[in-house]
């Protein structure tokens, strides 16, 4: 039944001279199916890490012990300023390297590729989270926060239960728009053969020169993965919404 | 297969003559030969992927290589000039099928799959295998060995299908050869397989920092003939450039060439030099 849809499809297909000829051979599609479901689970990893990381680094932001803030700060000001491709690079072939030689050998090494590009890609973006809900912070009126202190909450209990919660609603675009672009970052993990969708791609279209055609599916399926984000963004920030606070 | 085109050889060109004798010596040229005539000017799509095929000098810039000394003497044979355009294994065949390059020398080996899309130029130019780079104590003597264990490559690389299906290895596709080298380096994978040539003339390079490695299987992958491709049906742009390069061949312009740019093993051209240059004899 799939069997003859698939037939189908790639003949409709070559008539308009597209080849997806690929397709019908089970050892090139296994892999590429497998890469849609690597870069899901990379984005699924990585969404979590970034956003856990960003409030950490938010909150270390706007803590006002220079202790904490300082490196942080350094941290962030370090991954928004380059490349995340170079970061990767850096991270797998240098530090990856240095690992391995630290723990006698490669086979003592437990950091996959997976890993790197899942703690990269995440912890890059966790970056910008930390500006957008700094910004959101920074917003919450100081005569709040002061008659939150005056009736006896500590530094934590003001940032979880009053500036965190109301950063949270304003940095909620800014936020979504970080996870889109993080969900389009995943790709560069095709730079040290993480077999997710961009890669598992190369590997064919390098073969058989079908560039066009893979890409189309590759648009596509970040096309709807970053559609299907966008949705439950506005619906969080719907649900989130405070009644009378905010812009 | 590559043995049986070459095979075809001589039926292909006396069926190229009589065509010619059969439309008279008037019949116009296909598209691309008009385009290089007329433009004085032949587009080769190059690769650098690394000394001796393609590469940048660090001291002046230009490209330089096998490849690239290659393209300007199939240029300087058609009486026109050369312009060299660099490519990258995902782009290269777009390059050639949308027109921006006439032909491409970019490190392509004959396979069947290739020869449905395009054409070639019936005489290769060189013949390449995969060599398998790997640490002297590997333990990997064959590539039965290699079942299971990461196998670094480029991206692009025809030796993908075989390492994998054929003999069962993780293969891991890195962008380009000399990120291939590191993570080799790096224990992410225990063999790396390229074109010969670029790893022996790596390792004779670089003793001191390839010490601990050595080519650890003592045959090639998939050795195949390396050959010029161009556009489906440019007949005559083939047929120019077959005459071309067993010009080369038989001149032994083509084994100066390979020595100049270090090629470490010419066996292959130096028995082609033999090939096309016997039939010159009287």
């Amino acid at each position: 039944m799939i069997d003859q849809a698939v037939r189908t499809f790639v003949a409709l297909a070559g008539e308009v001279g597209l080849h997806y000829d690929f397709l019908l051979s089970p050892s090139e599609v296994r892999p590429w199916i497998a890469g849609m479901g690597t870069t899901l689970l990379l984005v699924l990893l990585a969404i979590p890490l970034s956003l856990a990381a960003g409030v950490a680094f938010a909150a270390a932001l706007t803590s006002g012990r220079p202790w904490l803030a300082g490196p942080v700060r350094a941290y962030v000001e370090l991954t928004r300023n380059t490349p995340t491709l170079v970061q990767l690079m850096f991270a797998f072939f240098a530090l990856n390297m240095l690992l391995s030689k630290a723990l006698g050998g490669a086979a003592n090494n437990p950091f996959t590729p997976f890993f790197w590009v899942v703690a990269v890609t995440g912890l890059h973006i966790a970056a910008f989270h930390a500006e957008a809900l700094r910004g959101g912070i920074e917003a919450v009126p100081a005569a709040m926060v002061e008659t939150a202190h005056a009736i006896g909450f500590s530094s934590f209990e003001v940032l979880r239960y009053v500036t965190l919660p109301l950063a949270l609603r304003t940095a909620m675009p800014a936020i979504v728009n970080n996870l889109v672009n993080l969900v389009k970052l995943t790709t560069i993990g095709s730079a040290i053969a993480v077999g997710e969708v961009t890669y598992a791609s190369i590997m064919i279209w390098t073969q058989r020169d079908n560039v066009l055609e893979l890409m189309i599916v590759i648009l596509l399926f970040f096309g709807f993965i970053n559609t299907v984000l966008s949705q439950i963004g506005r619906y969080v920030e719907r649900r989130l919404a405070v009644p009378g606070y905010g812009v | 297969m590559a043995r049986t085109a070459s095979t075809k050889l001589p039926l292909c060109a006396l069926a190229l003559t009589l065509l010619a004798g059969a439309f008279g010596s008037e019949a116009r040229a296909d598209a691309t030969l008009d385009r290089i005539k007329g433009r004085q000017k032949l587009t080769v799509g190059i690769i650098l992927s690394g000394a001796p095929f393609g590469y940048i000098d660090p001291q002046s810039r230009a490209e330089k290589g096998f490849n690239i000394d290659l393209a300007k003497a199939l240029a300087e044979k058609l009486g026109v000039k050369v312009e060299l355009v660099t490519v990258t294994p995902p782009n290269r065949v777009q390059f050639l099928q949308q027109g921006k390059v006439d032909v491409l020398i970019a490190n392509m080996q004959f396979t069947e799959d290739r020869a449905k899309i395009m054409d070639h130029v019936q005489t290769p130019y060189d013949r390449a295998g995969g060599a398998a780079l790997g640490r002297k104590d590997s333990g990997i003597k064959d590539w039965t060995d290699l079942k299971g264990k990461p196998v670094c490559i480029s991206q692009g690389s025809n030796y993908a299908q075989p390492l994998a299906d054929t003999y069962g290895a993780e293969v891991k596709g890195i962008p380009s050869q000399p990120e291939s080298m590191l993570a080799l380096q790096g224990g992410n994978c225990v063999i790396a397989v390229h074109v010969a040539p670029t790893i022996k003339l790596l390792l004779a390079d670089r003793p001191d920092a390839w010490k601990d490695y050595a080519i650890v299987i003592p045959t090639e992958l998939e050795p195949a003939d390396s050959v010029i491709w161009l556009r489906k049906g440019e007949r005559d742009t083939g047929a120019a450039l077959d005459a071309a390069v067993r010009e080369l061949h038989a001149s032994g312009a083509m084994l100066e060439m390979a020595k100049a740019n270090r090629l470490v093993d010419p066996t292959f051209l130096e028995e082609a030099r033999r090939k096309y240059a016997a039939p010159a004899k009287p």
